[in-house]
C-alpha cells in the first residue's frame, strides 16, 4: 500500500508580501486538506507568528521587504530566541537566478521552488520536507539541511587517517 | 582550527504525524489531484490579471511622475524593480508565459540600477506597453515567432542601454539586503 501525507495534520507559515500570492499558495494547501495555514506579509510578522505558535513548515518569498527571506532563514536557523531551528523551509520565489539559490542553499533552505510554478513542482516539495527529511549539518558557520544531495561513491584508496 | 563538522539525523516527528498508508494524498500525485490543483490556480487567474494591469498603471503613472531628485528616482527603480518581479512570478503561474518572459526582461533591466535616465525610461515603457498588449489580448504561453523577437530585442535593449549601469549603487536588487 502506497504511503499518503494527511495534510490536516501539517501546520504551515506562508511568507510573501504579495497577498494574491500567499492566498494562492493557501488554497493549494487547502485543497490538500490542510487546515492550519497562516499568512505572514513580512519577516519580522513571521519572527512574531513563530514565537507565539509554531509550525511545521514554512513557506517563503525571497523578495520581502524590509528584510528579506534570508533574515527569516537566519533567524530560524541560527538565532538563539529561534522558534525551531530545524523547521522545513521551502523558498518559493521569483528572484530564481542560480545566486539566489546557492545564497537560500548556503543560508540553510530545506527546498526551493522558482516562480512561476506548477502544482505538481510545489507538491514535490512538500512531499519532500515531509516525507523524506534531510540530515542536517552544523558546522563551522553553517547550520541547515545537508547540501549533499547525491551521493557519489569514491572509486580511489582512502588517504585519511579515520577512513583507513 | 575548523572543527569536525556535526550531523544531526533527519527528525522523524513530522513524517510520524503526517504520513500514513490511510489518510491523504498519496507521495505521487494522481492525475485527478493535479486536475484538481490546477483548477485551483487556475480559479485565481482573473485576480492576478486584475493585480498585474494595477501594478502596470501605476508603473506608467510613477515613470511619468518622478522627478529627477536621486531619492525620488530610487524609490521609482525600486518599485518598478518589485512589481516586475511579481508579474515575472506571476504570469506563468496562471499561463501567461510571455507575461513572465517580458517581467524577467524589464527586472533583469533595472536590477542593479538606481535612476532612470531618459534612454531607460523608454525602454522601461517599452516594457511596460508590451505587458499591457499581452494582458489586453490575452496571450497565453509563450506567444509565436513576433513575441519571440521582441523578447530579443529588449534583450539587446539591454545590452545596449546598461553597459554603463551595474557599477552604480545597487537598489533594483533584493541580493543586497
Amino acid at each position: 500500500m502506497p504511503e499518503k501525507i494527511d495534510f490536516s495534520k501539517v501546520s504551515f507559515l506562508i511568507v510573501d508580501e504579495n497577498p494574491l500570492s500567499g492566498k494562492l499558495i493557501h488554497d493549494i494547501l487547502s485543497m490538500l486538506g490542510a487546515t492550519a495555514v497562516r499568512t505572514a506579509t513580512s519577516v519580522e510578522r513571521a519572527r512574531k507568528l513563530l514565537r507565539r505558535d509554531p509550525v511545521d513548515v514554512i513557506i517563503t518569498e525571497y523578495h520581502l521587504q524590509p528584510e528579506n527571506g534570508l533574515a527569516l532563514i537566519d533567524w530560524i536557523r541560527n538565532a538563539p530566541d529561534s522558534a525551531d531551528r530545524m523547521i522545513p523551509i521551502i523558498m518559493l520565489t521569483a528572484n530564481s537566478e542560480e545566486d539566489y539559490v546557492i545564497r537560500a542553499r548556503d543560508m540553510g533552505v530545506s527546498e526551493f521552488l522558482a516562480k512561476p510554478f506548477n502544482v505538481e513542482g510545489l507538491y514535490r516539495r512538500l512531499v519532500a520536507v515531509i516525507a523524506r527529511p534531510r540530515a542536517f549539518v552544523n558546522a563551522d558557520g553553517y547550520f541547515g539541511p545537508d547540501r549533499r544531495r547525491r551521493q557519489v561513491s569514491f572509486g580511489g584508496p582512502e588517504r585519511r587517517d579515520d577512513e583507513r | 582550527m575548523a572543527r569536525r563538522a556535526q550531523i544531526i539525523p533527519p527528525r522523524a516527528d513530522l513524517k510520524k504525524k503526517a504520513v500514513n498508508l490511510t489518510t491523504g494524498f498519496d507521495l505521487r500525485l494522481t492525475p485527478e489531484t493535479i486536475r484538481k490543483l490546477e483548477e485551483v490556480v487556475h480559479r485565481s487567474r482573473d485576480a492576478f490579471t486584475t493585480d498585474i494591469a494595477d501594478r502596470l498603471m501605476v508603473m506608467r503613472r510613477l515613470v511619468a511622475e518622478t522627478g529627477p531628485l536621486p531619492a525620488d528616482q530610487k524609490a521609482l527603480v525600486a518599485h518598478v524593480y518589485g512589481s516586475s518581479l511579481e508579474i515575472k512570478g506571476g504570469g506563468g503561474t496562471i499561463g501567461y508565459d510571455l507575461l513572465t518572459l517580458i517581467g524577467k526582461s524589464l527586472n533583469d533591466f533595472v536590477s542593479g540600477l538606481s535612476r532612470l535616465d531618459e534612454r531607460q525610461v523608454k525602454v522601461v515603457c517599452l516594457h511596460i506597453d508590451a505587458l499591457y498588449v499581452v494582458l489586453a489580448n490575452r496571450i497565453t504561453g509563450r506567444g509565436g515567432v513576433v513575441e519571440s523577437a521582441i523578447i530579443e530585442a529588449f534583450g539587446e535593449a539591454k545590452r545596449k542601454f546598461r553597459a554603463d549601469g551595474d557599477d552604480r549603487e545597487d537598489i533594483g536588487d533584493a541580493r543586497d539586503a
